[in-house]
């Protein structure tokens, strides 16, 4: 404590040589004007009454000024994963599975953090730090008043204790005690948010949902959690008939409009849309006015109450013209809603659409991303020929702003444009995707999962529509620190390398396969062998790829881990023998040859080829003959070329000659020696 | 391809236009065709609307030739009627003399009577400029009428027979059957845009504010909140570098606040040299003495105190104070 007063101290001196040189007053003033104190009381000594010193106004900086300009100068590291991992080559997530566990169990451990302080909050009740931090102190989540009265049931809904709210709403029923309409009111927007909660019997169903829903709806701020989040939503709690919600507000003594809006939007949002409706109904009976969240709610129901577009469309409509009726203001989630529901009206929805928009327009209401995200897609999914006019136009409006998130459907925006430039074939628009997403705060709409699958699709456009060099530019600065490429983005990569001609790079993308872990996918095996085998290639290139096929091989044969090997496919097989071949491997490939027996497969003639030329290459006639023989028991219909070509290409003693010559070419039995006299003596 | 197909479209209405050298050849502005092509035109029109809604069949026939009139007068006959219309602000006037020009051409092309066709379609434009009036004034909307009006009123700098697969899309999907599906939606994509176009004309712009600022007093309900979360949690990223971390710690006021101020939660009303400089609270104590002593120690350590307020300090020296003028009787005794 003393040492802060000293360091208040030092700005007391300094503001009042501050005030010595006419600086303006305040506490705060003499922060800024430290550095320049000196510079001014030089300038006044030696100007000394002349002239007046024009300072310039002060500045108002907010807390994070600082903080943001330099995190502006930061760009991203392309050798580096994402900050939030840890910083060591063996703790980096190395694909897309990783990637994702590691972030979700960082989360994990947050919130088992964050659990225990909730659940043991006697043992963090010392504040050490000055100023207290109240974010990470137990929050104090008991009711403080007891007993049974209406203070207590507030408080209960306050800290959003569902079942005890219910509970102690029939208690004070049941004492006789009325509740006020208000505080039903609250109770029923606490019920209808988590979905009506369970009718009495399931009690203890209804105790994990009403302590489970809390704590899932808190988590949705975390990113790494959404995909989680996401399917636990659309999985989530049904309406139930005649659940708390109903119940009470049966028994409710009188409602106000409040209580019909809070009912219809729970009913849509737990899907019990056609109540929702005959709710509304009831509401419009009351003569009551619904307010612009319900009728963005029942916009929102309107594909799951009409089966044909038109009845879609016309109910949308009837909606908003109630709305304009009763005066209630449209905003812009009511014309998100509207469009969201046009995307379920087929061509009907790609004429209104346009209307749509124009009407936000002449009521000055900006189009979100959501907007634009549901435009894109009732023009462009399922359409067989699209036109890129809307998205042009579409992107000419996005890239020109920095967007705020007003829906939650803003997120799903810039997947769903890359998507279509990717339909569309359409590299340039692209690129102005990526401009759009780098303009301001428009990075934060793709969280983890969908950062992947954007750049994903992307790159699999990129490989379709660039050079090769522009493909492995994006591919070495993109790999890993911004996403982590698919087994189909692997594919493409290997198709546009073989289009490009530049099949030499290959082993370095099988190293980043391996990594990848995508090493055991039987078609992208499948794919590197047959790209690697398919031509002839300088030498050292070829041992490149020889190396390769010997760990692929590795991967069909039992390693002793709990890993089943790969079943062998006939050309892979005969893919790994001809590399081999060309590479002079000749035991390796004799060693293979004897798999095609194993695994009943049958070579072709270019694998038996390519062997002969390298058993005359690297001079082993005995291979040479082994393989003849191979050749005649599977019964193949080239041996006889085989035999006449080792007779004449190799230089064979007379034990081979010999043995070349009792080999059975007509392959009617297996086993070749036993029969071969009787054969050789019929054929001479 | 589209483009392929819609610039076959072109070729094939350029080569019909071409090919009929038939009289009354109009030719209004671009889009427009002649009599034969209104008629294939109209044609296939009628084919198409044929299976719409059952309340507009009487309108059927008339409408179509409304929608060749509609299309010669060009593409200011949006909507907005009286801007294609010059003049013609109010209804029960007169209508476009070009209109009464292009009904008449159309009529004599017919092979039908040709007065009482003109003297029907002329009618019926009457009639259709009058609904239009009656919809933007905001009168009863007529379901029948605003399908109607949705027909009529279409862009037309589009093609002719993008524009008949328009329609043929909506009948399509209208019954949810896929019937010529790939004729549809392969030109179904004209040339739309989001700068021109109608709008619903369902909402008017809200005037008055300060109503609305009366009306939202209430506080938020959790619907408010989750939905303000469930927002925030859109663009909720996790950091990027240090900084950013140490931005939204900061947000959370897990950390201090640049720049820094090490009095950050302190509150205290005196300056530091009011807990330091107690000198002056001497006064009422002898100059000398050891009283004196016995004060300036105990202010020394008063002021080396950091954990009393400057308040508490001066009721200490005001204790002694009081003290020490009680016992000065008894000193002075002694």
């Amino acid at each position: 404590m003393a040492a802060r007063r000293v360091g208040a101290g030092c700005w007391q001196r300094a503001l009042w040589l501050g005030r010595r040189c006419r600086l303006p007053g305040g506490r705060e003033s003499y922060r800024s004007s430290s550095s320049s104190t000196a510079l001014g009381k030089t300038v006044d000594n030696s100007q000394v009454t002349q002239e007046e010193i024009v300072l310039p106004r002060r500045k108002t900086w907010d807390k994070l000024a600082v903080l943001q300009t330099l995190a502006s100068t930061v760009n991203r590291d392309p050798t580096a994963a994402h900050y939030m991992f840890q910083d060591d080559p063996f703790l980096m997530p190395r694909n897309a599975v990783n990637s994702r566990l590691y972030s979700l169990s960082k989360e994990s451990g947050r919130n088992a953090a964050k659990y225990i302080i909730k659940n043991f909050p006697q043992y963090f009740d010392k504040t050490f730090a000055e100023p207290n931090i109240p974010c990470l102190m137990p929050e104090a989540l008991t009711p403080q008043t007891e007993g049974l009265s209406e203070e207590a049931l507030r408080e209960r809904i306050h800290l959003r204790m569902v079942k005890e709210s219910v509970d102690m709403f029939d208690q004070l029923l049941q004492a006789g005690t009325p509740v006020s309409l208000e505080t039903t009111n609250s109770l029923l927007d606490l019920l209808c948010f988590y979905g009506g909660g369970e009718p009495r019997p399931e009690k203890e169903q209804e105790e994990k949902e009403g302590l489970e829903e809390p704590e899932v709806n808190a988590s949705e701020q975390k990113a790494p959690k959404k995909r989680f989040q996401r399917s636990s939503q659309s999985s989530g709690p049904k309406w139930r008939e005649n659940n708390h919600a109903e119940r009470i507000f049966k028994i409710m003594p009188e409602r106000n409009a409040h209580s019909y809006c809070t009912m219809i939007r729970g009913m849509v949002k737990h899907e019990a849309y056609s109540k929702a409706y005959d709710t509304y109904i009831d509401l419009l009976n009351e003569r009551h006015k619904a307010d612009v969240h319900t009728f963005n709610a029942l916009i929102r129901a309107v594909p799951y109450l009409k089966d044909r577009f038109t009845e879609r469309w016309e109910l949308a409509k009837d909606f908003l013209t109630q709305m304009a009726q009763q005066k209630v203001q449209p905003t812009l989630l009511t014309f998100n809603s509207v469009l969201k529901s046009l995307r379920r009206c087929g061509g009907v929805g790609r004429t209104m659409s346009l209307l749509v928009l124009k009407e936000m327009e002449a009521l000055d209401i900006e189009p979100s991303l959501a907007s634009y995200d549901h435009l894109l897609s009732v023009y462009y999914k399922g359409v067989d020929a699209p036109s890129s006019d809307i998205i042009s136009e579409v992107l000419n409006e996005v890239e020109k702003r920095s967007f705020t998130a007003q829906d939650p459907d803003d997120a799903s925006f810039f997947t769903t444009a890359m998507q279509v430039c990717c339909d569309l074939k359409d590299i340039n628009l692209a690129y102005q995707v990526n401009k759009a997403l780098e303009k301001g705060d428009n990075w934060k709409f793709l969280d983890v999962d969908r950062l992947n699958i954007y750049w994903s699709k992307f790159f699999s456009l990129l490989c379709m529509m660039e050079q090769i060099e522009v493909v492995l530019k994006w591919y070495k600065e993109m790999s890993s620190s911004l996403f982590y490429p698919t087994p189909k983005n692997i594919l493409d990569l290997l198709q546009a390398l073989d289009a490009a001609n530049q099949l030499e790079v290959i082993p370095s993308v099988w190293e980043d396969v391996k990594q990848l872990g995508f090493g055991r996918r039987q078609d992208l095996l499948e794919e590197f062998l047959s790209l690697m085998s398919r031509d002839q290639h300088p030498s050292e290139i070829q041992l490149a790829f020889a190396k390769c096929a010997e760990e692929i091989k590795a991967v069909h044969e039992p390693a002793g881990q709990v890993q089943v090997p790969l079943e062998w496919t006939g050309s892979a097989l005969g893919n790994v023998v001809v590399l081999f071949a060309r590479a002079g491997r000749t035991q390796d490939a004799w060693k293979m040859m004897e798999c095609f027996q194993k695994t009943n497969r049958i070579p072709t003639d270019k694998v038996m080829d390519e062997f002969l030329n390298c058993a005359k290459q690297t001079n082993c006639p005995d291979e040479a003959i082994k393989m003849v023989k191979l050749a005649a028991s599977l019964g193949l219909l080239s041996s006889q070329r085989l035999k006449s070509r080792t007779e004449e290409e190799f230089e064979l003693s007379e034990t081979q000659k010999k043995a070349l010559e009792s080999i059975k070419w007509d392959g009617d039995s297996s086993d070749s020696d036993s029969d071969s006299d009787s054969s050789d003596s019929d054929r001479e | 391809s589209t483009s392929s197909m819609l610039s076959k479209q072109k070729d094939k209405s350029a080569a019909s236009k071409d090919g009929s050298p038939e009289g009354a050849a109009k030719k209004q502005e671009d889009g427009a065709g002649t009599p034969k092509q209104q008629l294939l035109d109209i044609i296939g029109d009628m084919k198409v609307e044929v299976s719409y809604r059952k309340k507009l069949q009487q309108l059927k026939a008339s409408e179509s030739k409304k929608q060749a009139m509609a299309k010669l007068e060009g593409p200011d006959s949006e909507g907005s009627v009286p801007q294609g219309v010059t003049e013609d602000t109010q209804r029960g006037k007169p209508l476009n003399p070009e209109l009464v020009k292009a009904a008449s051409a159309v009529a004599s092309s017919l092979p039908r009577n040709k007065k009482q066709t003109e003297s029907e379609l002329l009618a019926q434009l009457r009639r259709h400029e009058e609904t239009t009036d009656q919809q933007k004034k905001g009168g009863i909307i007529n379901i029948r009428n605003v399908i109607s009006e949705m027909t009529i009123k279409r862009q037309s700098p589009a093609q002719r027979g993008t524009r008949t697969s328009r329609r043929i899309s909506l009948q399509l999907d209208e019954d949810d059957k896929r019937l010529r599906r790939e004729r549809s939606s392969a030109l179904s994509m004209d040339s739309r845009s989001l700068k021109v176009g109608k709008r619903l004309n369902i909402f008017t712009k809200a005037s008055t504010e300060p109503e609305h600022a009366l009306e939202t007093v209430s506080s938020p309900t959790i619907w408010d909140l989750e939905f303000a979360k469930e927002v925030a949690a859109v663009t909720a990223q996790p950091p990027r570098n240090g900084f950013e971390e140490m931005i939204q710690w900061t947000k959370e006021g897990i950390m201090w606040e640049f720049p820094i101020d090490n009095e950050v939660g302190m509150e205290d009303d005196a300056e530091f040299h009011e807990h330091i400089f107690l000198e002056k609270h001497l006064e009422g104590f002898p100059k000398e003495g050891p009283i004196r002593h016995f004060m300036e120690l105990v202010i020394c350590g008063l002021s080396k105190n950091p954990y009393l307020s400057v308040k508490q300090k001066v009721e200490h020296i005001e204790w002694f104070q009081k003290y020490f003028e009680e016992k000065k009787e008894l000193l002075q005794e002694i």
